[in-house]
This record gives structure tokens, sequence and C-alpha cells, in this order.
């Protein structure tokens, strides 16, 4: 499905800034930021499981 | 030129995302499955990812898959409640072209942690799924299916899970997600051949393909090694062959999903095997037409009003099912945990625990230990 060019520059913005907000972050997290990290967000784990 | 929509499960994860952006940008991707409950605790979406759902929505090619809801759960929750009403504000958002969920209980105390697991195939197990899937359909309007499980305790449960599958969804004419890693892992689990359990499923009634990657793992207990549907891999040679040989057989197909979880998408090489997967898998499409004529126009809408009167809920399950992940989830050892199953209200019921397979018990304490709440 062809996607309008606007929506995929969004997703590459957006995308790269992510990746470079992962990069940027050195400081220790905190429990609930280490909790919604090992939950994968948007992933399945249901999917997985087995 | 084939009806069918080569798509990718795709959630708000990143590194999914950047490895399905050249297929975006190629026009690749015919329709993107949602695991639409996985952002509960997700405060911001990004503008982006919810447009990207809408553009898939307007061609009604975004299909959602329900992660928590805990189908076969004997008790009735307010958190299960909460999930139909949460779906049915999202379908106003969104126009799912229909929505399925997971075979299985889920271990856990906590409604958003755990890991599916079978159940015994009974009138009572029944009666709770057909209950739930007719909720599921009232909540968000579409057609309604089920993904068979990957996981199973004994062959003899293998052989009559598509049985089972076709009496759950018949109230809701609803259809199967035929999952064929979670195949290609039973045929490895249970030594059994292709041809022995496909013919088993009701085939008409698959509307839907999911073929992923997973890994292998060696049992502590027999030695020998088993199939995990970990989805972390590039997919197998051997799923490729099964999708080859399944398309044909489904008359009602739609779509052919690509699943890989983040994980194991972290890398450059990673993203190019995803990039070839999602290619070769378009490619199959192409070259295996199905014969239409035998399609039965099938909706899959509900024909029949659907029983929402008296929830269905089975309080001895339950807290069967408590105990089971009790279980599962604390057994340091696999010896501990069959002699703590012996000693439990599982011994001489429905769950036949004492068919278990060794092996398999083994995996279900892994998979249970993996994904319980910390």
């Amino acid at each position: 499905m062809k996607l309008p060019k606007l929506l995929i520059g969004a997703l590459v913005v957006g995308l790269a800034v992510q990746t470079a907000g992962c990069k940027k972050e050195k400081l220790p997290k905190t429990e609930a930021e280490k909790e919604a990290a090992k939950k994968n967000l948007g992933s399945c784990p249901a999917c997985g499981m087995g | 030129m084939s009806d069918l929509i080569p798509s990718i499960a795709c959630n708000l994860d990143f590194d999914i995302l950047n490895a399905a952006l050249p297929l975006f940008a190629e026009s690749r991707v015919g329709g993107i499955e949602w695991a639409f409950d996985a952002l509960y605790n997700v405060e911001e979406i990004p503008v982006w990812f919810t447009d990207l759902l809408h553009v898939y929505s307007k061609e009604r090619r975004l299909i959602g898959h329900g992660i928590f809801f805990s189908l076969f759960q004997g008790r009735w929750t307010i958190d299960q409640q909460k999930w139909l009403d949460d779906l049915k504000q999202l379908s106003t958002t969104y126009n799912f072209d229909h929505v399925t969920e997971h075979f299985g209980f889920m271990t856990g105390r906590n409604f958003h942690n755990g890991a599916p697991l079978n159940i015994p195939y009974s009138e009572t197990t029944l009666a709770i799924g057909r209950d739930r899937l007719a909720r599921i359909a009232d909540a968000c309007r579409c057609p309604v299916g089920l993904e068979n499980l990957a996981f199973s305790y004994t062959i003899d449960e293998v052989k009559k899970h598509g049985e089972f599958l076709a009496r759950l969804i018949e109230p809701v004419n609803g259809f199967i997600i035929l999952d064929l890693h979670n195949i290609y892992c039973q045929l490895h689990n249970f030594s059994v051949q292709f041809e022995d359990v496909i013919n088993l499923y009701p085939l008409d009634r698959v509307r839907e393909i999911h073929i992923s990657g997973g890994s292998w793992e060696d049992s502590m207990i027999t030695g020998r090694k088993i199939r995990r549907d970990t989805h972390d891999d590039s997919v197998p040679a051997e799923v490729f062959s099964l999708l080859a040989m399944t398309i044909k057989k489904c008359p009602n197909l739609k779509y052919i999903v690509l699943e890989q979880l983040g994980t194991g998408l972290k890398s450059s090489e990673s993203k190019k095997g995803y990039y070839d997967d999602f290619i070769k898998m378009e490619s199959i499409v192409k070259k295996n037409l199905i014969d239409r004529s035998q399609s039965t126009d099938q909706s899959f809408l509900p024909i029949h009003s659907l029983q929402l009167d008296t929830i269905v809920e089975d309080e001895h399950l339950y807290q069967q099912q408590l105990e089971l992940s009790f279980i599962l989830e604390s057994a340091m050892s696999h010896q501990e945990a069959r002699e703590r199953l012996m000693a439990s209200t599982l011994v001489n019921s429905s769950w036949k625990i004492e068919e278990w397979e060794p092996h398999m018990l083994d995996t279900a304490i892994k998979i249970a230990q993996k994904w319980k709440a910390e």
C-alpha cells in the first residue's frame, strides 16, 4: 500500500529522534523506567512466548 | 494478481519500525497488525504512529491483535471488562478489518504480566471461550478470530487443537489465525508430520496466516532440542515451505503477516534479514494464487445474535489456573514442579497432568518464569 510521502518523512524523523534520544541517554534509569523497558513497549509477549 | 495482503506485525517498537521503514517506503506493506492493548502504560503515543494507524485504518487494512484479554480465564474480572470497553472505544477511532486474540489463559497475578498457556479442551472451557469471543465481537463490531497456540502439553492436544478452535469460533462465525511457526514448533516438539496436523484444522476458516522465527533450546529433562516460538529471529526456510504448501488450502485467506520482535531486530544484519523475509513472503504469496471459486464469500461477521446476558464463569477452573500458574512460576526445578502438580487439585482432572510430556512441562516452567511479574 502506498503511504503519503509526508507520513514516510514523519516516520523517518520520528524514528531518528527516538534513536538519537536513546543514544544520548546516560542517566541511570528509575525502577519505573526499567520496568517499562523490560516490557518492551509495543512488542507482543504473547506471540513470542513459546 | 494475488488478492492476498502481505502484512507485518507493527507496534510502537522502534526496532520493528526501523526495520520496516524500507518496506513502507517501497509501498510493499499491504496491511499492519497492531497489538492495540500493548500501549497501556504509554502516556504519549507519537503522532506519526497514530497517523500510520489511521492511514491503514482508512483503507480497512488495519487488523487488531490483542494480547492481554486472557480468553480462557475462569473468573471474569474488571480488567477484562475494561479491556472490552477500551476496544469498543478504539473501534470508534480506527476501522479494524478484524480483531483477534490469543488462545489460552494468561499466567501471572497481574493483568499485564504472564504468558498464555493451554487449557483443557472441555465443555467448560468451550463455553467460556465462546462467551468471551461473543463479547469481543460485540465490542469491536467486526470479524473476530483466534490464533492457534504454539504450546501444547501432549500430542493429543496438538491433534485436537484445530477441532476445538473450530467449535469455539462457530457461534460468532469467526475465523482462525493459522500461525505456521507455531505449527512448526509442534512438528518438532512432538515429532509429527505436517500432513498429520494441518488437515485437522478448519482451513476454510483461516483468514490470516502468521510466519515468524524462533529459537532452539535444550531440554534439561530429555536432552532433546525444543523449538520455542520466541519471535526473535528470521523465518526458517521450513516455515516458508509450510507457507507455500498452506496458502492454497485456505480458500478464505486474506492476510499473511510477518512477525518479529524488536529484540531480534537490533542489528543491521537482522534488519536486512527482516526485509529479505518480507520479500520472500511476498514472492510466495504472488506465486500461490488461491482458487476463490472454493471460497464461501465469507465475511466472518456474526450471523446470529450474540448471547451476552450471562457472563460464563467457572470458579473451580479459575482456582486451578491460579494454582498451576503459581507452581510454574515458583518451581525451582522440573522435579519440584512435577511433585507439586501431583499434590495439587489438577491431579485426576480434565487437565490430564499425568500425561504431560516432561519436556513440555519444562518449557511451560520456562515460559511462566520468563514473563512473570517481578
